[in-house]
């Protein structure tokens, strides 16, 4: 082990770890809203909706996200799409985990005891009340825990980006190794690195799981 | 759907196209010398993991003889340069998607890229080494039958090791990726381009040695700069570029700064 190294690089990778981080933020942003979109469209009482919804959820969890990200970056411009590196690794990532959190969604609402849905319904409460005030709440609280999982996957699957040029931490370790001819030190400090942005993620998801279920 | 959205469907699509006809029509009139010139900055692509033509330092800045001779005709035409480093195997996909503006990575001229990229140059003159680890019984190249042989996706090699009767050959992201599996013994020889090798023997002191390809035919190749095809007016420029600083010095300068020697 190459410690002094790994001190000497560590500044470059911390760097490099923040591009990974933003990369994560951005992309779960807009996965949230797809997610968000995805989720209300299958529930919809709209067919063309529902289709729409699942042929989305279905087209992008059937195909791998690597593809989805050759496709928007290397295709994108023959269909007049052009994006650079990091616009096209937030974006296809995004839509990627949209698609997962569509469904995670999805289950959580689905989950609300249809019990409620239908008293809220006799009371009087329009669909859109009956979603807003008293099934969407409860959901909520159901959804913490596994979007808290999709982000975590999120948070992993940003190191695909590599593959379109954004030197984020897996990209970063890769090139060090060319010059450097030490892939343990540069692929452990990179490992470390997710580990340790993984593990802080996963308090805070505790922690609102936690204060939604007090309530 | 009724009448009306397919109409308004069927105009959406028409204007769709005449945009991308327009826009297609203008990029096929405008040489990309001039967006260049005007945005000052030439986008340059390489692995950014093939010392010593192209690496990072410990500072995690690309440098190498490709980003400093790309520098330098950079900056005979008077723009800035900007690296890029992308996969090999990917790198000229980047290329045709404009996500660079030339690839300067040490890539051999071979009629099958010529067919979608356009060549300035050659700027140095490459040979193609079989490499085995050090105390092999591997004596010679007729030993490599049956063996598994590794190769970089997307090289010239690649395609000439395929070539060869009887051998396995398996293709790996890279160089580094090359010397690690020799290493390990998931491969018995690797075919590549030999002055990097030679350089990651020298530093990594990696027990590896170079078979004798005196005898072979067709192992020296040119490395040239690519750019995407339809742009004369840059190939020119660079072109000049290059050929000035060859003979102001500054090429032998640098070739010397991180080769060692002359390599035209």
């Amino acid at each position: 082990m190459d410690f002094d190294l790994i001190l000497r690089v560590l500044p470059y990778f911390l760097q490099a770890a923040i591009i990974t981080i933003k990369l994560s933020v951005y992309s779960i942003a807009l996965g949230l809203v797809c997610g968000a979109f995805g989720a209300s469209a299958r529930l919809s009482r709209y067919r063309s909706l529902r289709v729409a919804g699942a042929t989305y959820v279905s087209v992008i969890r059937g195909t791998p996200a690597l593809i989805q990200l050759f496709i928007l970056y290397f295709g994108g411009p023959q269909v007049g799409i052009q994006l650079d590196a990091f616009e096209a690794g937030v974006i296809g990532l995004g839509v990627n985990i949209g698609a997962y959190m569509a469904e995670t969604m999805r289950g959580a609402i689905v989950a609300v005891d249809k019990g409620q849905f239908e008293a809220a319904r006799t009371l009087g409460l329009s669909h859109v009340r009956t979603m807003r005030k008293v099934i969407l709440p409860q959901a909520a609280r159901l959804m913490i825990r596994p979007l808290g999982v999709n982000i975590n996957a999120q948070i992993k699957g940003t190191a695909l980006v590599a593959a379109i040029s954004v030197v984020e931490l897996t990209y970063t370790a890769q090139r060090y190794i060319g010059s450097t001819y030490k892939p343990f030190e540069m692929f452990l400090l990179a490992g470390a690195l997710y580990l340790v942005i993984i593990y802080v993620v996963g308090l805070g998801i505790s922690f609102l799981d936690r204060k939604a279920a007090l309530k | 759907m009724n009448a009306n959205s397919n109409i308004f469907k069927a105009a959406f699509a028409a204007g769709a196209m005449a945009i991308a006809s327009l826009t297609a029509a203008s990029s096929a009139l405008a040489d990309e010398l001039d967006t260049i010139k005007e945005n000052g900055v030439m986008r340059i692509a390489m692995s950014g993991a093939y010392p010593p033509f192209n690496f990072v330092n410990e500072q995690n800045e690309v440098v190498g003889f490709d980003p400093a001779i790309g520098k330098a005709i950079a900056d005979r035409m008077g723009v800035e340069v900007e690296i890029v480093t992308t996969a090999w195997d990917g790198i000229i996909g980047g290329l045709l998607a404009n996500k660079y503006d030339a690839i300067v990575g040490s890539m051999s001229i071979t009629e099958e890229r010529k067919e979608v990229v356009d060549f300035v140059g050659p700027y140095y003159r490459m040979s193609r080494g079989i490499f085995v680890r050090e105390g092999s019984d591997v004596a010679d190249i007729a030993g490599l039958d049956g063996r598994k042989i590794g190769v970089t996706l997307g090289e010239t090699h690649e395609q000439w090791a395929n070539e060869q009767p009887g051998w396995d050959v398996r293709t790996y992201k890279g160089l580094p990726e090359l010397l690690l599996e020799l290493d390990n013994g998931r491969v018995d020889a690797i075919v590549t381009d030999d002055i990097p090798v030679l350089v990651a023997i020298r530093e990594s002191g990696n027990a590896i040695t170079q078979l004798d390809t005196s005898g072979l035919e067709g192992i020296a190749d040119q490395a040239g700069i690519a750019i995407r095809k339809g742009n004369p007016d840059l190939r020119k420029a660079m072109q000049d570029a290059l050929d000035a600083i060859q003979a102001d010095g500054t090429y032998m300068m640098i070739a010397e700064e991180w080769v060692g020697g002359d390599i035209r």
